[in-house]
């Protein structure tokens, strides 16, 4: 089995966090950032939030990935401040769209990047485990991330199959019909056979016998979590008592 | 047979919902051609038919849809999407799976209407766009002044969520028939389904 893409992270990250603090991190980002207030001191609040996810990239060694998120935010940040009261027109509607857009839906996606890429699949099934979620849930998300390859593979192998009968992407312009039917009947055909033989083989090794599962994995919290935590919750709190006063 | 999902129907979710999530991830990316982003809603329910209608002939128990809902809402809230996300998605998930089982996972017309309400789960992927309308419509006012702003509101008003929420169910309706079509041509005779 090839190795998954997830599964491959950057071994000398100076810092990892456990799962859940990524999600609840996520949490608190994607409900202030997104409910984008700009008036008054709550304007900081939501500066502090931006600025969690471009440490966390960097203390996850994701440096390119942090630069571009951060020319990204600043450029929309400063249009805001700046730029929308001194354009007129089309060009100011633009400004507007564009700069809310980014300065508001860039740092959540940012952050989300950052969870899923530097969640390893077992990583994040233990964390969910210990938060007591049912199997009936973690059994269908751990198939989930290990069919996401076999669903590339096949699909490109299909690609290349209707390429030999001359049934490239050109003809699919005119007819998407016909590409629904020449690329999606196929991949479900052969998703399926696959997966009826990876339930067999899952069941003969035990998944879903009456015993609790383990994990390698080590999952914990610990100081780093508790400070990138408190940070965002006093922020969180901090921009809810700014726009009540 | 046992009315609760065992552990191959466990996987056949995930196979499914990965399908599912493979499909809706592909057609999202024409919403990043800046119009094409109000088709989502129509295209959406239109291609998932297929492995939808696919997924209901491998299990009929209650809890599928309502598992696959769950899934997908969390992963797009991983991904980054606010917890509107969770909070449409959820609710619209476990409602088409009352439906669907009302009608024992084969009366056509339940299938229908459970289809169409699952996919409404989208909708809750677009509401922020709606919701950070008044800071957005704060800022042309103070700019713009108040009869430019009036006409701009009513232009993106409110309406547009009923416009979108019912092309989710144009779209899936011609996808439950698209989708059962292609199960009879394709796959009942190839005996998967």
């Amino acid at each position: 089995m090839k190795e998954q893409p997830s599964q491959s992270l950057p071994a000398n990250a100076y810092l990892n966090l456990d799962p859940r603090t990524k999600l609840f991190l996520l949490l608190i980002i994607s409900t202030i950032m997104i409910s984008g207030e700009i008036r008054g001191m709550a304007l900081y609040a939501r500066l502090v939030l931006a600025a969690i996810p471009f440490v966390l990239l960097i203390l996850g060694r994701r440096a390119k990935a942090a630069a571009i998120y951060a020319i990204l935010f600043a450029a929309a940040w400063l249009a805001e401040a700046f730029l929308i009261y001194n354009t007129k027109g089309i060009a100011n509607i633009v400004i507007v769209m564009l700069s809310g857009l980014i300065s508001r839906f860039v740092p959540c996606v940012i952050m989300g990047y950052y969870t899923i890429s530097t969640t390893r699949v077992s990583e994040f099934l233990a964390a969910m485990e210990r938060m007591r979620f049912p199997r009936n849930i973690t059994i269908p998300i751990a198939v989930m991330f290990r069919f996401f390859p076999t669903i590339a593979e096949e699909s490109h192998s299909i690609d290349n199959a209707m390429k030999m009968r001359g049934i490239g992407a050109r003809s699919f312009v005119g007819n998407p019909a016909v590409a629904l039917e020449y690329r999606l009947v196929p991949l479900l055909m052969s998703v399926v056979k696959i997966g009826d033989e990876l339930s067999a083989s899952a069941l003969t090794r035990g998944l879903g016998g009456p015993e609790k599962r383990t994990n390698v994995c080590k999952i914990g919290f610990g100081a780093w979590d508790a400070a990138f935590a408190s940070l965002a919750v006093s922020a969180a709190v901090f921009y809810f008592v700014s726009l009540g006063g | 047979m046992s009315n609760k999902l065992n552990t191959k129907d466990l996987i056949n979710i995930g196979i499914f919902t990965a399908i599912y999530f493979a499909v809706f991830y592909v057609t999202g990316m024409i919403g990043y051609i800046p119009i094409c982003e109000v088709l989502v809603p129509l295209l959406l329910p239109l291609v998932t038919g297929i492995p939808f209608m696919l997924f209901l002939t491998k299990i009929d128990k209650f809890g599928m849809v309502t598992i696959m809902g769950i899934i997908v809402s969390l992963i797009l809230f991983a991904t980054g999407h606010s917890w509107l996300v969770m909070a449409v998605g959820i609710p619209c998930a476990v409602i088409a799976d009352l439906i669907l089982k009302s009608g024992e996972y084969k009366s056509w017309r339940k299938i229908i209407v459970g289809f169409c309400i699952f996919s409404e789960w989208i909708m809750g992927a677009m509401l922020p766009m709606w919701i950070m309308r008044d800071a957005y419509f704060d800022r042309i006012r103070a700019g713009y002044g108040d009869e430019y702003t009036d006409t701009l509101m009513s232009l993106m008003s409110g309406w547009m969520i009923a416009v979108m929420a019912l092309m989710v169910v144009v779209g899936g309706i011609a996808g439950a028939y698209i989708g059962r079509s292609t199960l009879k041509r394709h796959f009942e005779r190839a005996g998967i389904a």
